[in-house]
């Protein structure tokens, strides 16, 4: 395949000058099939999702996606059964953009090249691998290349600083700005260099330029709505989740009103 | 890939991008310290009239004619706050200071790194807090009371299994926060580039002494020098000096817990394989899906599923050999050293005692081992007691 699914969105919406949404849950939690659910019922607002895959020792995560993360893996989730819900979503002809969200060592459980070969084979669009930084890309790279289906996505931060312009050599689909030092989830209390960290990523990123961590509503992003590309909501998704009892309805209420307050901001 | 920072396949930084200039940051300041003769200084200044070094290297007398050969004690148990852990945090905090940080973090699976950390702070005048997981904090009482008596502030961590690995979990997130102004001083020899390295250098005190001590007294190096390994840090500071005398034997013990065929032991080399945690590529306990698995020890010090990078080299290479010793075999030589020699070594250090008992019966009368006595076993007494009382142990 030539084209990568979260690559042509982002060119959509450019061309439609609209800005991206982006949503995370925790595969598995509280079971496979709601996850299932949950995607479907984002079609056609949520731009690209990301799928978190358990893990037992989240280090970049906040206590949201912790719990989330340890609730998963105790009702039986894991990397193989992500698979085989992203192969089947596939077979049933769902176009939703979808990434994983992963910690490196279940990766390298699986095996780097197995790894990339099964992401291809079933359709993830990308990776984002918080504890894989520039320095040690290199295998995760070359078992990617040759095949656009799987791309690995960027992550800055606001201490990044020299290093920008090299991890944006040659990244693709979209550039992940962590907002807040530290982890996910924390309450929006952005960090106070955020608009000109923000500017500075923009002015040096060919691709679009996405905030997350401690996002609510579209409102959070109103002071930054001419810099940034997009708004990925990870922990605020999971709470309202979970006091929605992860019905699917709760799950497209909420993204639909994201997305449209998003695009009239 | 940046090399340096890898022992073989082993090592590297894996962590998140707001840590990356961090390391940096910190590998530039400690390499420039440890060229710098007055840091130098003081960090030796310090080991001597304040930790109480050089530790002495005890001929013991009586093991080595019931066992047949020489055996040396390296005697960490002496040093100030009852372990080598006190080594590495002089170097560490010295070196925070120097890059001006006002603020010290650690964590702590049984309290020593801890109450080490809270003693340099408290003689550095540093605000210190330390991450320890809650049932450790429960089991570990009297070393939450040393650590906060010296001013610390102890954060009960509530996640995952709630001991050492989720502390560690807990302060590098804490660390990814706080950077500008905090110093995260790892204890073992674990975590990204530079930490194996700085605790390496930091401890290799241990074997600069007993090498010297070694030559003068036996004016020959000894054949074998064996410690117990957790994450490593007395272990790798213990063989530091002796890795490139290919002559010298270098014995790692791992705590085998039950048995290395049961689902309870802390062995990452005899049973794991390599994988990802703490910022490091090592040998990692963990099941099919590469979900960590807890580690079980009698030991709170040797409870870990992972291993120092540098270990992980070591033993692939061969220079190296790791082996494993059991609760029960660690206990029973805790209880002969004690009544053989009138000491009481830390439940760690019994692992490194067990198995030199099994290896001095293959040597002669005029070989000689060094083995190093990491801590004393006064903050063990619970634990011991509940052992001999038959009631299974607080782990």
């Amino acid at each position: 395949m030539s084209i990568n699914r979260i690559e042509q969105r982002m060119a959509e919406l450019q061309s439609k000058k609209e800005k991206a949404f982006i949503t995370y849950i925790t595969a598995g939690l509280p079971n496979m099939e709601a996850t299932e659910e949950i995607i479907k019922a984002q079609k056609g607002y949520t731009d690209v999702i990301e799928l978190g895959i358990p893990f037992s020792d989240p280090i970049a995560d906040g206590p949201v996606i912790q719990q989330a993360s340890y609730e998963a893996l105790l009702g039986g989730a894991s990397l193989k059964k992500t698979f085989e819900l992203m192969s089947k979503l596939r077979s049933e002809g769902c176009e939703q953009p979808i990434l994983f969200m992963m910690y490196y060592n279940t990766v390298v459980n699986y095996g780097v090249q197995a790894f990339a070969k099964k992401c291809q084979e079933c359709g993830v669009d990308g990776l984002i691998i918080p504890d894989l930084p520039m320095e040690e890309q290199e295998d995760m790279l070359a078992a990617l290349k040759g095949d656009d289906t799987t791309i690995l996505i960027q992550l800055v931060s606001p201490v990044s600083a020299a290093r920008i312009p090299e991890i944006l050599d040659g990244a693709r689909g979209f550039v992940y700005c962590v907002s807040a030092m530290g982890v996910t989830g924390q309450a929006a209390d952005f960090h106070r260099e955020v608009i000109n960290y923000l500017k500075d990523v923009k002015s040096k990123s060919q691709i679009p330029v996405m905030m997350g961590f401690g996002i609510r509503t579209a409102e959070d992003v109103a002071p930054m709505k001419d810099i940034i590309d997009g708004a990925i909501v990870g922990s605020h998704f999971i709470n309202l989740m979970r006091e929605n009892s992860f019905k699917p309805e709760a799950a497209k209420e909420y993204v639909q009103n994201f997305k449209k307050e998003l695009n009239a901001l | 890939m940046n090399s340096k920072a890898y022992y073989g396949e082993y090592g590297g930084q894996y962590v998140s991008e707001s840590l990356m200039n961090t390391l940096a940051e910190i590998d530039k300041a400690f390499e420039e310290a440890i060229r710098d003769p007055e840091f130098i200084k003081q960090y030796h200044y310090y080991l001597k009239e304040y930790v109480g070094r050089e530790t002495p290297l005890y001929l013991a007398e009586r093991l080595s004619e019931k066992y047949g050969t020489k055996i040396y004690l390296k005697r960490e148990d002496l040093n100030h706050t009852g372990a080598h852990k006190i080594n590495n945090v002089i170097g560490q905090i010295l070196l925070a200071k120097r890059m001006g940080k006002t603020k010290v973090i650690a964590e702590t699976g049984a309290g020593q790194h801890g109450v080490a950390t809270a003693t340099g702070a408290a003689l550095f005048n540093m605000e210190c807090t330390v991450y320890m997981g809650k049932e450790d904090v429960e089991r570990q009482a009297l070393n939450v009371m040393r650590m906060e008596m010296l001013g610390a502030k102890v954060v009960p961590v509530v996640s995952g299994s709630n001991t050492l690995k989720d502390a560690t979990n807990e302060a590098i997130r804490t660390w990814a926060k706080t950077a500008e102004d905090t110093f995260y001083i790892i204890g073992s020899a674990v975590g990204p580039h530079p930490y194996p390295k700085m605790v390496k250098e930091f401890q290799a005190v241990i074997s600069r002494e007993a090498k010297r001590q070694h030559m003068e007294k036996e004016g020959r190096l000894p054949d074998v020098v064996m410690a117990c390994v957790g994450g490593g840090s007395n272990s790798i500071g213990m063989f530091a000096d002796f890795i490139d005398e290919k002559g010298v034997e270098l014995i790692g013990i791992e705590a085998a817990g039950k048995g290395i065929d049961t689902q309870e032991h802390a062995a990452s080399m005899a049973k794991g394989y390599p994988g990802i945690l703490h910022g490091m590529r090592s040998y990692l306990l963990q099941d099919e899906d590469g979900n960590v698995q807890l580690a079980h020890s009698i030991s709170a010090g040797l409870d870990y599923p992972g291993v120092g990078p540098e270990h992980a080299y070591l033993h692939d290479t061969g220079r190296a050999k790791y082996v494993p010793i059991t609760d029960t075999e660690a206990m029973d030589a805790l209880m002969e050293l004690t009544q053989v020699e009138g000491i009481i070594p830390a439940i760690e250090s019994a692992h490194a005692m067990a198995y030199a008992f099994k290896k001095a019966k293959e040597m002669t009368p005029d070989q000689s081992m060094i083995v190093c006595l990491s801590g004393r076993g006064d903050k063990d007494v619970n634990t011991i007691s509940n052992y001999l009382a038959g009631k299974g142990y607080l782990n």
